[in-house]
């Protein structure tokens, strides 16, 4: 017999096989990634670095905000064996149930989930062959107390990490804060991983994207008991942490650290732009508190509850979000407005007589400029209701309305009754009441300028924030325009954003605001004026224009502000300032935005005198 | 020795050379597996790349000793050399085991496994006794002979316990299939005691040996893959159970026969061919639907117990630990793999796949290597075995092709189950894979087997037996 023909049987078995193989080595290897993902669980470990976030330079170029280097103390529980908790204990300078508890701590930090696959039971999100941090953001000096002793705890190790410093202790409520990213924010973008800060408030908050930079990534190859042993691959898909730009702001520390002392022991707040530009400049909001208290979960962790609970609200941003009545500033709109409408003239005269609202004594104001340095009550209620009744309608009611709802289109394109595109959280738009508010309140056709007079003088329902407050005297000394305030001057080299370099006209002719920035003049420099004291070292050399108010306050004191620009012929500083139950608006609020000027012009004050008495000042009972 | 011939006369080239490719690569893989960055030196002995140059050098020598000594002695000695390594086998039964088995045996420093050259004494035998058979002896006398020298090693390697050598040693079946003696006398028997059957021939017992081993084949593939999904990384969604997923490719499997067949044979065969193929899917459709049936209707007890076997169970911390990390690895080396010694699953040190340098080489080869790496690989293992039954098939002596079909086989079957189990094929037994896996016994024994072959073949023509 011969079996030649069964060596084919052998050679279609080996072939078969061979084969097999191959095709099921494409599939696994090529086709099916399966297999990759599960050897990156094995045996990849993804490190993330975050970079330090980017600094923050003031005006002048002085750095305000940049980062020092802290150091957490990390553990992977499956890598600890035998923890001897009360030599830890010792190194750390803890008790030994304080060390327990604090793991305990972890864990319950981590929170729970359900379970899909196991009926939905709760389970922790801990993890034992993760790392957590065991004391977070610990300074050089704690930590040297510590790592040295290190090595006889295995599984735990030190981690450096950045958290912010800052120069001054001051603009706290411009820069925001810091704090550890919640459940949600991760969930929402992938940047973030547990235990990673986010920016809270302020500039943080708004340019978090900008400020944070870009995280590197490097893969490392780790071992079967999770050492770490190379790069993965020679290090190819690793990229490099790139810190966050420089930022540049139209903030001049000096000038905000002196608003934030002068405005020491009041309530209230001081708003200083650049006209030309919408920089703003300083932005005090008082009471503040140190932004170094908020650095670190630690530190927020024990000030954060004192500064919530503090009656004074430090943490409130007031120039953004504070709505006041803007009292009698509120007149040099009235003023241009009436102009527009041409129902009256610069040289138009009402008698003060006090029928319907009170006024104090002064000359009856012959001319507009007079009415605005005496800032004569029964003067614009005139005025007002020749912008609000022009007469187009028989009936006085639907006159008011036209008339209102004109009135309100005026107010919006001086950037009130809405909020800022600024570069800021927590803005508030005020308010400026339409028809449609007033029908609301008194229904259709219910209301005329007598129902709603009192807006004439910025009482009643018209709310503005400071920071609205501070920009109507940008668009007078602009003369009609407005830049969106903003703090940011410049990201990296790329300047501020967008929307920061489109210019905002107001409906008002160019030509209407030159009486207003006189009658302005004439309230600083002219007797009788209200604004004397805003008078820089009662010299003309740099010549203010102002304009004070006194907001009626139902629950107290009244409020005290003044709003004014310097110098008149090349505005470089338009301020208000706002003091709350200081009373009236001549008295405390002038003095301040005079130094403030003196200040950002000339780096100095002259009148120690002037300066002394805004110091010492309190107006909280 | 004929006077005046040179040693490398007839000297198959394209097999020594396939051969010395087998150990530049080995050596290559078994160097960037363990390798110590603060000991770079290929030369250094304290690290296992050090010791394999050594087991290089050694079994090089021992090949030139082979090619030295007239190939007749091997037949002269078969027997001597077979007995001795029974005793070996024996030996090393008394020796302290080391990692639960009795394979090593210390000889000075190094540590010698005697299963790994009994396979080269079986062969040896095995080739003496079938040679020395009449093309009419092959009775059942002579089939219970021939199994019982390939089974009184394997008992003995059983009880070290080795399952590994021991599946290997099947691989003579196939052997005496090529040369004829299979199991139809015992099957004959059986059968012809029926009264009124009288049977010459059956044919399943005549190819019992092919049909169970394509059986058993499909059997273990059914059992690992069915409990495993398939997914795509380009149709996600498409999930394939691993059960249908073994149907599927044996329909495409079939089809692709299918073709190949009727490309090759002639109009009269093509009937033929339909039946066979669509029986033969038919067949084996419904063993691997049994068995995937059977082996889910298992209480867990039962079926913890079939995968123990199959080595699923084998890590305590995991089902399936050291497959699954071995399948990660080689998966992971995509169409180019990650680059010599860039392998981050399967080295030494980062020890996620136990054994890397020995069992498991062939992981980070894979992972290095990717795809184009595996498959010219294969294809170069596949190369070598046709190369050897070609070789085989010249030669005038049946002891000679006896041999090279053992060589054949026994280098197969290693190269089926070590892959195997690399690739979720093949339970974890472990056996290493030819010139790559580090260790001394296996690559002396290897190169023996080798060098012999390739001495009986530069002589083919000497001698006429
Ligand atoms: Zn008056």
């Amino acid at each position: 017999m011969n079996f030649d023909a069964r060596k084919y049987v052998i050679i279609v078995f080996i072939i078969t096989v061979g084969l097999i193989y191959i095709v099921r080595l494409f599939f696994m290897q090529v086709i099916d990634d399966s297999w990759t993902l599960r050897a990156q669980e094995i045996a990849e470990k993804r490190k993330q670095i975050v970079p330090p976030r980017g600094a923050i330079f003031d005006r002048k170029g002085v750095k305000v905000v940049s980062n020092r280097t802290y150091y957490n103390l990390m553990f992977i529980e499956d890598e600890i064996k035998h923890l001897d908790t009360a030599a830890f204990a010792k190194v750390l300078g803890w008790t030994k149930d304080s060390v327990a508890l604090r793991f305990k701590e972890i864990v319950k930090e981590q929170g729970t989930y359900r379970d899909k696959n196991d009926n939905y039971k709760k389970k922790p999100n801990y993890q034992s062959d993760r790392p957590y941090a065991f004391i977070k953001e610990m300074t050089l000096e704690e930590i040297a107390t510590i790592a040295p002793h290190l090595d006889k705890f295995p599984g735990f190790y030190e981690e450096i990490t950045s958290m912010r410093s800052y120069t001054y202790p001051n603009g706290a409520n411009i820069f925001g804060y810091l704090s550890e990213v919640n459940e949600e924010e991760i969930k929402e973008d992938h940047f973030y991983r547990r235990s990673d800060n986010i920016g809270r408030a302020g500039i943080e908050r708004f340019y978090e994207k900008e400020l944070r930079g870009q995280k590197g990534i490097r893969y490392i190859v780790t071992s079967a008991r999770n050492n770490e042993l190379k790069p993965y691959m020679d290090g190819i898909y690793d990229t490099i942490a790139k810190q966050g730009p420089n930022f540049k702001l139209g903030i001049d520390i000096l000038l905000q650290e002196y608003g934030e002392r002068l405005m020491n022991g009041k309530r209230g707040c001081i708003v200083a732009i650049e006209p030309s530009t919408g920089e703003i400049l300083a932005l005090v909001s008082s009471p503040t508190y140190d932004p170094n208290l908020m650095v670190g979960n630690r530190n927020i962790a024990k000030n954060y509850p004192k500064l919530i609970l503090d009656k004074d609200m430090p943490l409130f941003p007031r120039p953004l979000a504070a709505e006041y009545p803007p009292g009698s500033i509120f007149k040099l709109l009235q003023s241009l407005i009436a102009l527009q409408e041409g129902v009256i003239t610069p040289e138009s005269g009402f008698p003060c007589n006090k029928g319907m609202v009170g006024c104090h004594n002064h000359a009856s104001a012959g001319n507009l400029m007079d009415a605005i340095k005496f800032s004569c009550n029964p003067y614009y209620y005139a005025v007002t209701r020749r912008i609000l009744q022009q007469g187009k309608k028989k009936s006085v009611f639907a006159d008011a309305e036209i008339g209102l709802n004109k009135w309100h289109k005026y107010m919006m394109s001086f950037g009130l009754g809405q909020k800022f595109d600024a570069d800021a959280t927590g803005l508030r738009p005020g308010l400026i009441p339409n028809s449609a508010y007033y029908d609301k309140w008194y229904g259709h056709l219910r209301w005329a300028f007598s129902t709603i007079r009192s807006i004439s003088i910025g009482q009643g329902e018209v709310k503005l924030t400071p920071l609205q407050m501070a920009n109507i005297a940008c668009i007078i000394a602009n003369k009609g325009w407005y830049y969106t305030p903003h703090f940011v001057k410049s990201i990296g080299n790329k300047g501020s954003l967008p929307q920061f370099r489109v210019k905002h006209r107001s409906m008002i002719d160019a030509k209407h605001y030159d009486p207003i920035i006189e009658g302005m003049r004439r309230v600083v420099y002219v007797s009788g004026g209200t604004g004397g004291r805003a008078k820089i070292n009662n010299e003309e050399k740099i010549v203010v224009c102002g304009k004070t108010g006194t907001v009626q306050n139902p629950q107290g004191e009244d409020h005290a502000v003044f709003t004014c620009f310097a110098p008149m012929d090349k505005p470089k500083i338009a301020i208000v300032v706002f003091i709350e139950n200081a009373g009236f608006g001549g008295t405390w609020a002038a003095p301040t935005a005079s130094l403030m000027i003196e200040k950002y012009l000339t780096r100095k004050v002259k009148d120690k005198e002037k300066e002394k008495r805004i110091l010492e000042a309190s107006f909280k009972n | 020795m004929r006077q005046g011939e040179k040693l490398t006369s007839h000297l198959d080239w394209p097999l020594l050379i396939t051969y010395f490719l087998f150990l530049i690569m080995g050596m290559a893989t078994v160097y960037s597996t363990a390798l110590d960055p603060d000991h770079p030196n290929l030369f250094d002995y304290s690290q296992k790349y050090g010791k394999q140059v050594v087991w290089l050098g050694i079994s090089l020598f021992l090949g030139l000793l082979v090619f030295l000594i007239d190939s007749t002695i091997y037949r002269k000695f078969a027997v001597p050399i077979y007995i001795s390594t029974l005793v070996l086998l024996v030996v090393v039964l008394f020796m302290p085991p080391i990692n639960g088995a009795r394979a090593w045996l210390q000889i000075g420093g190094f540590g010698i496994q005697p299963a790994e050259f009994a396979k080269t004494g079986t062969a040896l035998l095995l080739a003496r006794y079938i040679s020395s058979l009449n093309i009419k002896q092959q009775n059942l006398n002579s089939v219970l002979v021939a199994n019982a020298i390939m089974i009184v090693p394997m008992i003995l390697i059983l009880l070290q316990p080795d399952a590994g050598t021991f599946v290997v040693f099947t691989s003579f079946l196939f052997v005496m299939y090529r040369e004829g003696l299979t199991y139809d006398p015992l099957v004959l028997k059986l059968v012809n005691t029926i009264p009124g059957v009288k049977f010459k021939q059956t044919w399943v017992g005549t190819h019992f040996i092919p049909i169970m081993f394509a059986i058993v084949f499909l059997c273990i593939v059914t059992l690992l893959l069915s409990n495993n999904t398939i997914t795509f990384s380009f149709l996600p969604g498409l999930i394939i159970p691993g059960f249908f997923g073994v149907i599927l490719s044996l329909i495409v499997f079939c089809l692709i026969a299918f073709l190949f067949l009727r490309f090759i044979s002639t109009k009269r065969e093509r009937r033929r061919i339909t039946t066979v193929i669509i029986i033969a899917f038919v067949l084996s459709a419904s063993i691997a639907s049994s068995v995937n049936y059977l082996f889910q209707g298992l209480r867990k007890h039962q079926k913890d117990r079939i995968e123990l076997f199959l080595g699923l169970r084998e890590d305590p911390n995991g089902e399936d630990y050291n497959r699954n990390r071995a399948m990660a690895a080689v998966g992971s080396g995509g169409l180019a793999g990650k680059g010599y010694t860039n392998a981050s699953v399967a080295t030494i040190e980062s020890n996620h796949v136990p054994e890397s340098e020995t069992d498991f080489i062939f992981c980070p080869f894979a992972e290095e290597w990717g795809f184009i790496g595996t498959f010219i690989l294969i294809g170069m293992y596949m190369f070598m075995f046709l190369r050897i039954i070609m070789i085989a098939e010249r030669q005038r002596s049946r002891f000679n092709r006896v041999y090279a079909y053992s060589v054949v086989m026994i280098l197969f079957y290693h190269l089926a189950v070590n892959i195997g189990m690399n690739i979720g094929f093949a339970p974890v037994i472990g056996i290493p894979l030819p010139f790559f896996s580090y260790g001394g016994s296996s690559m002396m024994s290897f190169s023996m087997l080798m060098f012999i072959l390739l001495k009986l073949d530069s002589q083919r023509s000497h001698v006429l037996q």
